[in-house]
């Protein structure tokens, strides 16, 4: 009994972690009023996924992967594809957040403040 | 001659890279260098559209690693028509944008021609390639770039760019979970090599749960009724100049790659391939209906060919949804159709807008003698969307009309003619307040009346839109004979 | 009440799916689809092919190397979006200001806070050790951990620090607006180079032994690599501070008397 719960925590217990997170930034989206939060929110989702696609690439017993001399099996290094795949993941998430960052700068200048329910109402003025 | 998919993509490329360099030297030779950049890759693609036609689809290897390996290119000819088509439009806009230029400082004209010029390298990309992880980077690139050209467009515009930028993250990354969870099972980012294992033991429940999540992603790219919520405001308040090109063009590509999921990767022997049908039916079903309804209530012209949007979005997929080869091409046809109809709408109402300074309904009356050729324009889109022959409209309508008979579903023929009728309503409202109505007070007082209709670089593209509305309607039969080369071998 | 009730809903119905049905791969599994099919040929060939033992850098450097163009492109774009976003401010009348009370932090002396005795020396030490640690990061790229990204980094982390830290020391290199956006643009300009080199050498794009130089295969994949992580340092770099400078023309600072 223990050893199958251990099982499935390890090997698919993971998965519902990522998932968490990836929906409590989701909600976190839907649901608060501040867009600074929102975007926060938002760059928590993406940590998500990126975690999502690392745990794919796993294997056990696996070292990372720059080859070393002796070791030249395929089993011995942890897949590099996610990894390289995360990497642009990561840029693009920083892209993103960058340029909403400079957004909410404007929008605060223009309008004064960044809560949703006061900008729409100060919207009409323009 | 083997280089020509990639030299497309690459000579808007490297124009954006180098426009802020070479826009030191004076601030208009960026423009040129765009535009020339433009040209060279519409005359490319149509030289890789006969050389598809004459020899069937062409892979392009990087890096000469063999398929699974590296990245590839695809293009057969269906992918070549959309490229030809997403050149024109981008050289028509690009032309268009220079009398709404507020500013002579280089960093920032460079900049804005930056802008464009990578949405049309990312739409290129998205179009051309054949690697799912690919898509993502060029789909990123299109989105920043469209968040960008909205919040040049005024106050309203910033609060519209950071909606959209927040939505269309959130479909980016339902979109790479759908990618994770395919790669979990196959193993591989190849499309066609990702097409083969899947086919041959493909875990089923995954891909359902798979097809669900990239069902989410390209319909809120897209536009699609419940994911529709950014685009009114967003396509509204973006720079006047760029309009044509987000809301003809860059809707689209979504809906492409969203074909080349159902139709080229998973497949029409896939088990749970009707359920998708059925939901895509319901989707673009509730589309046609929501968008004409709304746009009937809007007063702002532009607010309206937004909701519009809405509505036709619905029209090609429920091409997809039909699934017969005969409804794909009405599907096709109505996205080239459409790029043209609703881009030359912008065109002309952003002409109106350079002329006159407004663009509420109620202003509009009888410009017709002041700006004729827009007003040709208008009332030839018009009559396009809503399907009169012989303009465009009425083929691609037929065509999905003679593909849902086919199958015997029978309820998409009555929501078709249902959603023309309403578009009927809106668009003779606009004829009517061009034509008939009297002149407004405000058209009146303003001095910009007199002169020239339009400058030259505004006249053009509104010329040419006239131009493709009647030919494409006219040399239907030509451009469905090129794509049933590619969509038989796929299709139900 | 219904704020709690959304975040349940949506965690439920993405949570639950996975974790119970048999969709994914399990965790750590040698033999599962992603570990054996095309992940086994990278590690096996990455030396041999691409002479770089570091095998995410062989991936994203030589065999998926169009990936990594595209995003060092995405990064040159998010800058020259935030330089446009922040390029003009409106005037008074167009904006609704709230305004609020500014105070210079002043300690116990009377001096500002911001003049202390580490920051002074400290930077002027600290600096050049980054710089040699960047290009170290940069060239054993491809031999142990490293690469374009991380150089770039820490590149714009060095100007980052005389720039920002003292606000009135006069800097030996100053990189205003209008040149670092350029500067991003030639940073991916540099990676097309590359790839439109071996074009003309007669092979498909970015194929790095059709190189036209007079060296041996391997080393043809070493120049290759170098050459495209060169590109990628001078982008990210300069992305990074162009964003400073767009940000900075905005920002008060605390120590500021105006």
């Amino acid at each position: 009994m223990m050893t199958t719960i251990n099982a499935f925590l390890a090997y698919k217990g993971i998965y519902f972690l990522t998932f968490l997170l990836l929906a409590l930034g989701l909600s976190g989206i839907i649901v608060c009023k501040n867009y600074m939060k929102k975007l926060i929110c938002m760059n928590v989702m993406q940590v998500a996924v990126i975690f999502f696609f690392l745990c794919l690439g796993q294997k056990d017993g696996g070292t990372i992967p720059v080859a070393v001399e002796g070791l030249s099996a395929a089993a011995d290094y942890i897949n590099p594809l996610p990894h390289g795949l995360m990497l642009t993941a990561i840029v693009v998430s920083l892209g993103t957040t960058g340029v909403g960052l400079a957004l909410l700068l404007r929008i605060k200048e223009k309008y004064g403040s960044i809560e949703e329910d006061k900008i729409i109402k100060r919207e009409k003025k323009f | 001659m083997r280089h020509l998919p990639v030299l497309i993509v690459l000579l808007p490329l490297v124009a954006a890279q180098l426009c802020l360099l070479i826009s030191k030297i004076h601030y208009k030779a960026g423009r040129y260098t765009v535009l020339a950049a433009v040209t060279g890759s519409l005359v490319m693609s149509v030289m890789l559209l006969r050389q598809v036609i004459a020899e069937g689809s062409v892979h392009y290897y990087f890096g000469n690693y063999k398929v699974p390996i590296g990245i590839e290119f695809y293009v057969d000819t269906v992918n070549a028509l959309i490229l030809v088509l997403i050149c024109l439009i981008g050289a028509l806009t690009f032309m268009y944008t220079t009398p709404f230029a507020r500013t002579t400082d280089k960093t920032l004209v460079g900049a804005a021609n930056t802008m464009i010029s990578l949405l049309i390298t990312g739409m290129l990309g998205m179009t051309a390639t054949g690697d799912v992880f690919n898509l993502y980077v060029f789909l990123e690139i299109t989105s920043l770039s469209a968040y960008c050209l909205i919040s040049l467009g005024g106050s309203r515009g910033i609060v519209a760019a950071f909606r959209y930028l927040l939505v269309g993250t959130v479909a980016a990354t339902l979109y790479l979970i759908g990618v994770g969870i395919l790669y979990g099972i196959t193993g591989t980012l190849n499309m066609s090599d990702m097409a083969a294992i899947l086919s041959k033991w493909g875990n089923e429940g995954a891909m359902l749960i798979a097809m669900c999540f990239l069902i989410a992603a390209f319909g809120t790219k897209m536009a699609l009724f419940p994911f529709h919520g950014w685009q009114p405001s967003a396509y509204t308040h973006a720079e006047a100049g760029s309009r044509p090109l987000i809301s003809g063009v860059m809707g689209k590509i979504p809906a492409y790659g969203l074909f080349r999921y159902m139709y080229c990767i998973y497949g029409t022997d896939y088990k749970y391939f009707r359920v998708f049908l059925i939901v895509l039916g319901i989707l673009s079903v509730c589309s046609m209906l929501y968008g004409s309804i709304r746009a009937m209530a809007q007063t702002d012209i532009r607010k309206m060919l937004a909701y519009s949007s809405v509505a036709q979005m619905g029209y090609i997929i429920l091409g997809f949804a039909i699934g017969t080869p005969l409804a794909l091409c009405g599907a096709f046809l109505h996205m080239f159709g459409h790029a043209f109809m609703k881009g030359g709408l912008f065109f002309a109402t952003g002409a109106i807008r350079h002329k006159f300074g407004t663009t509420k309904l109620e202003d509009f009356g009888r410009i017709y003698k002041a700006m004729p050729f827009t007003c040709g324009l208008l009332v030839v889109a018009s009559l396009s969307m809503i399907g009169i022959p012989p303009t465009v409209g009425f083929f691609s309508k037929w065509y999905l009309a003679v593909g849902a008979a086919g199958t015997g579903e029978f309820i998409y023929i009555a929501v078709l003619v249902l959603s023309s009728l309403l578009n009927a309503i809106y668009f003779f409202k606009l004829i009517e307040k061009v034509f008939i109505q009297q002149k407004s007070a405000k058209t009146e007082a303003l001095p910009a009346a007199e002169g020239p209709e339009v400058p030259l670089d505004m006249m053009i593209p509104i010329v040419v839109c006239f131009l493709a509305i009647l030919l494409l309607g006219i040399f239907n039969a030509k451009i469905v004979d090129i794509l049933m080369l590619a969509i038989k071998g796929v299709a139900l | 009440m219904k704020k709690k009730l959304t975040v349940l809903a949506i965690a439920l119905i993405l949570t639950l799916p996975f974790t119970f049905l048999d969709i994914l791969p399990s965790i750590g599994d040698v033999n599962s689809a992603p570990n054996k099919h095309v992940s086994a040929y990278y590690i096996e060939n990455a030396i041999s092919e691409c002479n770089s033992p570091n095998m995410v850098t062989a991936v994203i450097v030589d065999y998926r190397a169009f990936d990594t163009l595209l995003e060092t492109t995405v990064m040159f774009l998010a800058g020259a979006v935030v330089l446009l976003v922040l390029a003009r401010k409106p005037s008074i009348k167009n904006r609704i200001v709230i305004p609020k009370s500014k105070r210079m932090h002043k300690d116990k002396s009377g001096n500002p806070i911001y003049k202390t005795v580490n920051k002074d020396v400290m930077i002027t030490v600290i600096q050049p050790l980054i710089l040699v640690y960047a290009v170290y990061v940069l060239f054993h790229g491809e031999v142990s951990l490293g690469g374009g990204f991380q150089a770039g980094a820490l590149i714009a982390m060095a100007y980052i620090l005389d720039v920002l830290v003292i606000p009135d020391k006069k800097s030996v290199f100053v990189l205003p607006k209008k040149n670092s956006v350029a500067l991003a643009g030639l940073g991916p300009f540099i990676y097309t180079l590359t790839g439109i080199i071996c074009l003309i050498g007669g092979g498909m794009f970015l194929e790095y032994a059709k190189l036209p130089f007079p060296v041996h295969t391997a080393e043809l994949h070493s120049i290759g690599i170098l050459a495209v992580e060169v590109g990628v340092t001078i982008g990210v770099a300069a992305t990074i501070i162009t964003i400073l400078n767009a940000i900075m023309e905005r920002v008060t600072f605390d120590d500021d008397n105006y």
